[in-house]
């Protein structure tokens, strides 16, 4: 594929009259890891939610894989989108649910774990027969990130995914984006953990004042 | 290119939700809550509508205003639902579909064709059954041409497939207006017009007997000619928008469907276990989500309420708001025309005990637009310690505005009914209601607070034996909450009932609201305070 996996330029985003965003240019690069960073309100879910094509910016361009994000199945068979807490179904066990998303993508064909794994690796052993309304908060961000592994994507949008995580499994969930990228996915999260960020080997943007602030930040804390 | 990943023999819709509905454990008594709730309001509807509906067989006359307001509450109803549909979606898949479903590589109209299908079937049925009802209402004018005033099957069949086809119609339209907040705005504000304008109706046909006169006369000239091209208009009309809608679901955006489908999902879940802490929740919050407002200072506590206590500062905040949303206080003064209409329409008679319902429902509602600050921190003891007040003054400065709501809505609407002559009003007793309803406001705030306090509902509450089972503490304190209201005006509502007011019946509702509000405060301020 020739171009950078997402490519944002001049993109500016507005709820109503108050700017969210503005000029904002952002480019990911095939099996990179990007991490915008930013205070509470700077943006960060506006943006991923504007690659995700869920938003619709008021001026600027956005590319992802190449394209205009589209919202549509060839879209969405390759862009995962873990946003925000998801609602289950009531009744359905985590094995079952992380089965339903393989199920909804099928055939599966590329790099991505398989249910027993993912149990295994998000450490839902123990719980992977009970309903997600009884996990705690942490295991139900842990099932939303296993979801989003449990099918083939070439780019991850992760929104905080560090939020409830203790910070033993933020760091494998670090080595899980990093052998991601390896395969050749591209992830953007937006995250306030950059130590997590500074693990996952993430450029990290800036955002402040609805503008890019630091375009790439690389290593560790300023 | 993303289209070089997408990979052949994409799986089918179809197999995915029988995947789902295969390990899903539903218990038995889902079923059977819902198999009751059904049976529950076929049982109180066919009980509210056998009167209009046996004006079809010829039984039973109306007056001409009476006919007219039946035909308003008609059209009303069906501009109630379209604003209500819009409110919802109308397209919206369960909470679960939502999130596991659109955003994947799933074909996006085969996702969505089941809940288009469901809003197309339910909008068809409830639209036929308007469609009857208002054939009903009209039904003691119409001359079928026949000996007898049976209405012929032919036109019941019609109007119930010209009510099914406007209605589906007008809610495949709300589907296609769905993506675009413009034209959903312009949607509702259509409900709400056709709304006003049914009530304005039948307020001119109940006031003016020529009016009602010239349209129960025009009910009289319908035919079976007439009856068909309506039908045949609706169903061209429904057709239309089944196809645009059929046409437009592979394109429909997933964020929009993803965003009404929670809402409704956790509204449709709120009304089931009527919990209205939580349905005045999400109202409130989508009213005020994305709105800049300018701030402005509380009002300084020795101009506003000298030497009392900050309790009163706090309680201005429901002023505010309301004094923000001035839309809800045109609201409520239109709705004070909700008794004589619906006394008119079903019953005909200048009182009854619809015209009764109707008033208390009013009133309760009108106050719980005075308790929004109640209801928050009730139910949020963080929030009660952070403010640091002491929540038994700050209920009795509170309890202010929703008594100045309740009274204003009582004055108004038994004013209205006086006017209207569904009440009498000689001149000592015309004076006489509005009087009544400004003393009883006090005692039907009381209800709203009550509402307000209540704790959401817990369906795992166990509560008392009764002869039928085990009452769920959820149903008494609810039904508490509606005797409050009922003790609270119970003068008032029974002189509405006997259809005359003397002076005695005002002095026993001012007394009789002290006691109940006053009563109501002293109690609430020592159970708990979450209660």
């Amino acid at each position: 594929m020739a171009g950078p996996a997402v490519a944002v330029r001049g993109m500016r985003v507005a709820y109503g009259s108050f700017i969210v965003l503005e000029d904002v240019d952002l480019t990911a690069a095939d099996g990179e890891v990007v991490a915008v960073t930013g205070v509470n309100g700077a943006g960060k879910s506006t943006l991923l939610s504007c690659m995700a094509g869920l938003h619709r910016p008021a001026a600027g361009t956005v590319a992802v894989l190449g394209a205009r994000p589209r919202d549509n199945a060839a879209f969405w068979r390759a862009v995962a989108l873990v946003a925000d807490q998801p609602t289950w179904y009531p009744g359905l066990t985590v094995r079952e649910h992380l089965e339903l998303v393989r199920l909804t993508h099928e055939p599966v064909s590329g790099w991505c774990l398989r249910v027993d794994e993912l149990i295994d690796t998000f450490g839902l052993a123990v719980r992977a027969d009970a309903v997600p309304f009884d996990l705690s908060s942490g295991q139900r961000q842990r099932l939303s990130l296993a979801a989003a592994l449990a099918r083939p994507s070439r780019l991850l949008l992760l929104d905080e995914p560090e939020q409830s995580l203790d910070p033993g499994f933020r760091q494998e969930l670090a080595g899980l984006l990093l052998e991601y990228t390896g395969h050749g996915g591209t992830v953007v999260m937006a995250t306030h953990d950059l130590d997590f960020a500074t693990a996952a080997g993430a450029r990290r943007i800036l955002i402040a004042d609805g503008r890019v602030a630091a375009p790439g930040l690389a290593g560790p804390n300023p | 290119m993303i289209a070089a990943t997408t990979a052949a023999g994409a799986p089918r819709v179809p197999a995915i939700r029988s995947f789902i509905r295969g390990r899903r454990r539903r218990p038995w008594y889902d079923w059977y809550s819902m198999a009751f709730v059904v049976m529950l309001a076929v049982v109180l509807l066919s009980d509210l509508l056998a009167q209009p509906f046996g004006r079809l067989a010829g039984s039973g006359g109306s007056a001409p205003a009476q006919a007219v307001a039946g035909a308003a509450l008609v059209i009303g109803s069906a501009a109630g639902m379209l604003m209500l549909a819009q409110a919802l979606g109308p397209l919206a898949l369960s909470p679960g579909d939502a999130c596991w479903l659109l955003l994947t590589p799933l074909d996006r109209r085969a996702v969505l064709r089941r809940p288009a299908a469901v809003t197309a079937a339910v909008s068809a049925l409830a639209g036929g059954a308007l469609g009857v009802l208002g054939l009903a209402m009209a039904g003691p004018y119409l001359r079928p041409g026949s000996s007898t005033h049976r209405v012929p099957w032919a036109w019941l069949v019609l109007a119930a497939v010209g009510g099914a086809g406007f209605l589906v119609a007008a809610m495949l339209a709300g589907v296609l207006a769905q993506p675009w907040p413009r034209w959903r705005a312009r949607m509702r504000a259509a409900g709400a017009v056709a709304g006003v304008v049914a009530v304005a109706g039948a307020v001119t046909g109940e006031r003016w007997t020529g009016v009602s006169r010239a349209v129960t006369g025009s009910f009289a000239r319908l035919s079976t000619g007439t009856f068909g091209l309506i039908a045949a208009v609706a169903v061209a009309a429904a057709c239309l928008g089944a196809l645009l809608v059929q046409r437009m679901l592979p394109r429909f955006p997933a964020g929009v469907v993803r965003a009404d489908s929670v809402r409704a999902g956790t509204t449709l879940l709120a009304a089931a276990f009527l919990n209205v802490p939580l349905l005045t929740w999400m109202a409130e919050d989508s009213h005020w989500r994305g709105r800049l407002l300018a701030s402005r200072p509380w009002p300084r506590r020795a101009a506003f309420a000298p030497g009392l206590s900050p309790a009163f500062v706090l309680a201005w905040a429901d002023w505010r708001r309301l004094a923000r949303r001035p839309g809800v206080l045109i609201a409520l003064a239109v709705s004070t025309l909700a008794p004589a209409l619906a006394g008119a329409a079903f019953t005909g008679r200048a009182h009854g005990w619809t015209t009764a319902a109707v008033v208390l429902a009013g009133a309760v509602a009108a106050g719980t637009q005075g308790t929004t600050a109640t209801r928050r921190d009730t139910n949020d003891p963080t929030l009660r310690r952070l403010l640091g007040v002491d929540s038994g003054t700050v209920l009795a400065a509170r309890a202010a505005l929703p008594a100045l709501l309740s009274a204003a809505w009582l004055t108004v609407a038994l004013t209205l009914l006086v006017l209207t002559g569904d009440l009498p009003g000689r001149p000592l007793d015309g004076w006489l209601w509005p009087l009544s309803g400004l003393a009883a406001g006090a005692g039907v705030a009381a209800a709203a607070l009550r509402i307000a306090r209540t704790a959401p509902i817990n369906p795992a509450d166990q509560g008392p034996d009764t002869p039928v089972g085990t009452a769920p503490p959820w149903l008494i304190t609810r039904a508490g909450s509606v005797l409050l209201g009922l003790a609270g005006a119970y003068p008032t509502l029974r002189a509405i009932l006997a259809g005359q007011v003397h002076g005695s019946t005002f002095a026993a509702q001012l007394a009789v609201s002290a006691v109940v509000l006053g009563g109501y405060l002293m109690l609430a301020v020592r159970v708990a305070p979450s209660r």
